[in-house]
């Protein structure tokens, strides 16, 4: 998949921190980090396992209140790229405690939603300080279902964005 | 605009785009203005039953029909779809939010080093 593909289904934030990059680095790689700053509000990240490592595998917890109690939810994935302190692109599916993937549909996520995202984290010092890009892309699904979808949503919003410039 | 009230509205942009007639009709929409009788032109179908599917869509919002003119042309709304394309805009908010935290948390960090160098 291309950046050109990726653009109109994306999250892309740029964000400059004020620390060396070797520690912003770390939160993304150092679960004891990562864990402070990554669930949502109110949850807790109880599990972060990351063998950072092209094709190493990453297990996270969220872990929610409930009125019945706490809520956990799992995300697997994979490291697709990993260059210390300047980039960092892994995968992330919603899954069981095992790392074992599951549809975003069975996980009861709107349709439309992809079943495998992107997550890209480029770094970039400036001067002690840190420049980062975080991009976090949508994969199509390969169920017939998701494809349908997305076919009919990629054709709808190209032609609007094309309608959009005009 | 409470959460559930925009997944309410999702659900009904979702519902009407679950057709591929209705997908037809709002792609021959995006090349501008038409009819009743224009748009159901590429179809197989009977005009009322094209005004059934019309209907579907302006119910979600996502046609408008023109006031002034007799025809009433159907338009398209595009500002529903661009909400259901994009979960990825669902996202921005909570990337946002963690931003802030690991940035709090840096700092945090920060003062805790300068701290501990400091201390006697």
């Amino acid at each position: 998949m291309t950046d050109e593909q990726d653009a109109k289904d994306a999250v892309v934030i740029e964000r400059t921190f004020d620390a060396p990059v070797d520690l912003v680095w770390r939160m993304w790689t150092a679960p004891e980090h990562f864990k402070a700053w990554y669930g949502p509000e109110g949850a807790t990240i109880p599990v972060a396992k990351m063998d950072v490592r092209v094709g190493g595998r990453r297990l996270v917890c969220m872990e929610m209140p409930s009125p019945s109690g706490p809520m956990q939810m799992w995300f697997a994935g994979e490291y697709r790229e990993v260059v210390e302190n300047e980039r960092l692109v892994y995968t992330e599916s919603m899954s069981d405690e095992h790392g074992n993937t599951a549809s975003a549909p069975d996980m009861g996520m709107p349709e439309g939603h992809p079943t495998t995202t992107e997550v890209r984290v480029e770094l970039e010092d400036i001067g002690g300080r840190t420049r980062m890009v975080m991009t976090h892309i949508g994969i199509p699904a390969d169920s017939p279902g998701a494809a349908g979808w997305a076919m009919a949503f990629d054709k709808l919003s190209a032609r609007i964005a094309t309608l959009a410039r005009e | 605009m409470t959460a559930a009230i925009d997944d309410e509205r999702l659900s009904g942009t979702f519902a009407a785009l679950a057709n591929s007639t209705r997908r037809g009709i709002l792609d021959r929409l995006i090349e501008g203005e038409a009819t009743v009788n224009e748009l159901a032109e590429p179809f197989e179908m009977t005009l009322p039953a094209i005004s059934k599917h019309i209907k579907v869509l302006e119910r979600a919002g996502l046609v408008v029909r023109g006031q002034q003119a007799q025809y009433r042309p159907c338009a398209i709304d595009a500002a529903p779809l661009e909400e259901v394309s994009s979960w990825a805009e669902r996202y921005r908010p909570v990337w946002e939010a963690r931003f802030d935290r690991m940035d709090s948390y840096l700092r945090q960090l920060r003062e805790q080093g300068k701290g501990g160098e400091r201390d006697d």
